[in-house]
């Protein structure tokens, strides 16, 4: 890691001639916002960049890249901030590239059924615009009030609905990208069926800001659903709740989110909600559906009884209410909150496996708990297999400290055995890096590393990440 | 992979310190603070300003002034904690910080020493409008908005303007004292309201007077200026003086959010003294928001048939104290209560805030007023002398599309 230096002034001053003196920080105490994100990488000094470049146009991006180039200067893209893997945290000084001023929804094409935006737009906003006209953009990272689309793009964002409606990657159409060197790239378009050359435009989509950046995207929507209804099921095992879920697909009832939970998980909200968790319960579905309108609805709660009772459920609560409705989605919302809250520090990791993988996944998991002596609640998206189980331990106890990292490297070992992935939604960036090679393989690191050089050959673009 | 260890750093910053550890950086807080919108820096939201007590504690950030004045940049609304999953205390964490940076620099930017000073001579603010004047020749006016001095509408004026004939002047039954049948009740008068709003002050007073006879001992400012400002003592000193001066009363009322929500959490500020912590914990649990005291006392607001009210909840009463049926009950009996679009967004007053800030401070506001005008209501009403010096500004600015009121003015 290179030692931290100011940057020259007259290369600030480069900076400042491609976006105007005000969109560019210097002041050391506001540089230092920008040396974090949501991820549980320590603040350090080595992480603070030495200025901030906010850009608002693609023209002003292309300056600034261009420049960047010349002067061989690292840029970290940054969208809110709120990745969970320290993707936006900058590792080798230089700027960071912040771009939550670009929030222009530029075309709702309701002909297409397609929307085009800026990269710094907030997730929700997208949606809540597309919502005006009765179209739909279905994903939903937890974070979608305040994560930016060029953020989700970047980290090919999932969310809740992924089980029915996918994840952001099978909504983008097209891409604008400023390239390393300031050039600027188009891909895809808004023709449905495109197969000339290589599919650049999903290149891109997951490249944790390695590859180019993304200065405006062309999402695919859908009508929006006219009525959703959310339930509630108990179960004795997660064995019963994953059957469950494995039965609802089959038999063609496909929930637009299923939420899983176990007993800690379930344990925690009781404790922050100040309630009591029902007699034998193992686990927790929270299930949501969407239709056309009140008797699609019906029709599928029947169908999601049934299924369920087969499998064994204890309890069975449909929302008659919209309060019910909050309350049900309240118990989901707050248990990241909730599980942080039993223990001093918790590692919350996000693996995925084939859902098949689920049951046997989260019992290799309670197999890693019980040999380093530490609770690891789990929870996730029950309908495509990607889970959160959250290490809790106390990383002021040296011992602890190893015993928790010595889990962490269990959980992903178990999700690589059986066939699973390294992250299901947050991506590599920092803190998975270590695994990353072992999980790939020598010639997929090869073919990745083949990319970037051709892409970025002077590797000026969010150095350190990934590999 | 790296995780964040914990790590002691000077000490002065621990308090704040401890009070930010459960912030995991999510970004949550980020649309919901105020100040975030009008100036899109990380510094000036919630994880960032909570992001710089973790540096100053860990010793990244140096504690200069630079860090002081970007950690005097928050409303203290709360709105952030309202919002974060882990309900992690900014406020609390802006209000220590603030005292330690003091503490290590020696002293308070100016303005907030003079501030501290005035408010702190009782007289002073005893003079009311006279130390304003008091003020401009100290050339103190130079702190204070334009129309510090503001236009407060009188409540004969709107009751003219909003009653039908038959009722004009009409007082509302005497209903039966419920809270505490035969309790002493205190009138506490905060400065804002003393100094500000001595019309609204009067109108309390009137209607505490149609419940029961009440008491009003002469006593300084609540002290959470002094508090917001890191100065710890003044305001220790300020609290025991309030616990004596209201020894006598069962129930301490008063009609300004800031002061009710600050005199109810004396407590912990006593809670490692053991001379002062029981009378600390006897008094914050006899105090009363007046309009908490209202509904629990029965009163019966009268009924102007004309007149359209929207409400504006006042950050230290909606999130500092839960009140926010209360004044929509009192309002709903005087009128008809339109609900205001972010009706718990700061209006950007926040003590001392709209003279230190006033571009931040207006920017805020004008998108209240926007949310105002949106209701056609013709008054809006609030329960805190602090938001209503903003929520006056408003009323000029909107050129008579609606006018600013105390509660105890339109019940
Ligand atoms: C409470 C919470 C809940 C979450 N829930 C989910 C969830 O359900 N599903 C999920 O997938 N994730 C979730 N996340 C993780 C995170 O919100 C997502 O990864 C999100 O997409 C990041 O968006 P951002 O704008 O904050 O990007 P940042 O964190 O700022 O950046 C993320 C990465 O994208 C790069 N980048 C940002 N903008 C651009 C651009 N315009 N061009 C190129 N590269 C760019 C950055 O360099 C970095 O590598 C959650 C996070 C939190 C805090
Ligand atoms: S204060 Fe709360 S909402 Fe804001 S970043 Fe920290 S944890 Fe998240
Ligand atoms: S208290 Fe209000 S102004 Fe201060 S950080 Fe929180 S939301 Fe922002």
């Amino acid at each position: 890691m290179t030692s931290l230096t100011t940057l020259e002034p007259l290369v600030l001053d480069g900076f400042r001639e491609a976006v105007g003196r005000e969109h560019v920080i210097e002041s050391p105490l506001e540089v230092f916002g920008y040396s974090y994100d949501a991820s549980f990488l320590a603040l350090d000094r080595s992480t603070v960049p030495q200025a901030v470049v906010r850009p608002r146009t693609t023209q002003e991006i292309s300056r600034v890249m261009a420049f960047a180039h010349q002067q061989r200067i690292p840029v970290t893209p940054r969208g809110a901030a709120s990745g969970r893997t320290g993707g936006s945290v900058p590792l080798e000084g230089g700027i960071v590239l912040a771009l939550d001023r670009m929030t222009s929804i530029l075309e709702l094409d309701t002909a297409n059924m397609m929307v085009s935006a800026e990269p710094g737009v907030r997730t929700a906003d997208l949606h809540d615009h597309c919502a005006r006209q009765g179209l739909f953009f279905p994903p939903d990272p937890g974070s979608w009030k305040f994560s930016t689309l060029g953020g989700n793009v970047a980290e090919n964002a999932g969310g809740m609905r992924a089980v029915k409606y996918g994840v952001t990657r099978d909504y983008v159409m097209g891409l604008e990208v400023v390239l390393a060197d300031g050039s600027i790239l188009e891909t895809g378009g808004k023709a449905v069926k495109n197969v000339t050359g290589y599919d650049l435009t999903s290149l891109f989509v997951g490249s944790e800001g390695t590859l180019g950046i993304v200065s405006k995207a062309l999402f695919r929507l859908r009508p929006l659903p006219k009525a959703r209804g959310v339930i509630r099921v108990i179960f004795r095992t997660m064995d019963e709740a994953c059957s469950a879920v494995q039965e609802m697909l089959l038999d063609g009832v496909t929930p637009s989110a299923a939420e899983i939970m176990d007993a800690t998980c379930l344990e925690a909200v009781a404790r922050a909600r100040n309630t009591r968790v029902e007699p034998g319960a193992g686990a927790c579905l929270i299930l949501e559906i969407d239709g056309d309108g009140a008797s699609s609805l019906e029709a599928q709660s029947l169908r999601i009884d049934t299924i369920t009772r087969q499998a064994g459920c204890i309890t069975f609560r449909s929302a008659a209410s919209k309060e019910e409705t909050e309350a049900i989605w309240a118990e989901r919302r707050g248990l990241s909150s909730a599980v942080a809250a039993m223990a001093p520090n918790r590692l919350g990791e996000d693996i995925s496996v084939p859902r098949s993988a689920f049951p046997e996944v989260v019992r290799r998991i309670n197999a890693i708990a019980s040999t380093t002596k530490l609770r690891i609640p789990v929870f996730g998206h029950a309908g495509d297999g990607n889970l959160h189980p959250s290490v809790l331990c106390d990383l002021g106890n040296p011992d602890e400290a190893a015993r928790a990292h010595q889990a962490v490297d269990g959980i992903f070992k178990a999700a690589l055995d059986l066939g699973g992935t390294l992250s299901g939604e947050h991506g590599i960036g920092i803190s998975k890096r270590p695994y990353f090679a072992d999980a790939v393989g020598p010639v997929s690191l090869a073919t990745h590393r083949a990319i970037k050089g051709a892409l970025d050959p002077l590797g000026l673009l969010n150095p350190g990440k990934i590999w | 992979m790296v995780t964040s260890a914990p790590k002691t750093g000077p000490a002065p910053f621990a308090a704040a310190k401890a009070k930010v550890l459960g912030c995991d950086r999510c970004g949550t807080c980020l649309p919901a603070c105020p100040l975030f919108q009008v100036q899109d820096v990380e510094r000036a939201s919630a994880r960032g300003k909570n992001a710089l007590v973790r540096g100053l504690a860990e010793g990244l950030i140096p504690p200069d002034r630079e860090a002081q004045e970007a950690l005097e940049f928050c409303l203290l609304c709360r709105a952030c904690t309202d919002a974060c999953p882990g309900k992690v205390p900014t406020d609390e964490a802006m209000v220590q910080v603030r005292q330690a940076l003091a503490d290590t620099l020696g002293s308070t930017p100016l303005r907030s020493r003079w501030i501290g000073r005035v408010l702190r001579r009782r007289r002073l603010v005893g003079l009311g409008a006279a130390t304003l004047a008091g003020l401009r020749v100290a050339e103190l006016h130079r702190l204070l908005p334009p129309q510090l001095v503001p236009r407060e509408t009188s409540r004969r004026a709107y009751l003219k303007k909003h009653a039908g004939p038959a009722l004009l002047g009409a007082s509302a039954p005497r209903p039966e004292p419920a809270v505490h049948p035969g309790a002493k009740v205190a009138y506490f008068q905060g400065c804002g309201m003393k100094m500000l709003f001595p019309d609204a002050s009067r109108s309390t007073q009137r209607i505490l007077a149609q419940l029961s006879p009440f008491q009003q001992p002469d006593h300084p400012c609540c002290g959470l200026p002094h508090l917001a400002h890191g100065q710890r003592e003044a305001f220790l000193d300020l609290a025991r003086e309030n616990i004596q001066a209201f020894e006598d009363a069962d129930l301490v009322v008063t009609d300004c959010a800031s002061c009710s929500g600050s005199l109810k959490h004396l407590t912990s500020w006593f809670a490692e003294d053991p001379i002062w912590r029981g009378p600390a914990e006897r008094f914050s649990a006899k105090v009363m928001d007046l309009t908490e005291y209202l509904v629990a006392a029965g009163y019966q607001p009268q009924r102007l048939p004309d007149a359209t009210f929207t409400y504006h909840d006042p950050c230290h009463l909606a999130r500092g104290q839960g009140i926010r049926q209360q004044p929509r009950q009192l309002l709903k009996q005087a009128g008809k209560l339109i609900e205001l679009a972010e009706k718990e967004r700061c209006c950007g007053g926040s003590g001392s805030f709209h003279l230190e800030h006033p571009e931040a401070a207006a920017a805020i506001l004008q998108r209240k007023q926007a949310n105002i005008e949106g209701t056609g209501a013709q008054v809006v009403v609030t329960a805190c002398p602090g938001c209503l010096i903003q929520l006056t500004r408003a009323a000029d600015q909107s050129e008579g599309a609606f006018q600013a009121m105390h509660i105890s003015q339109v019940i």
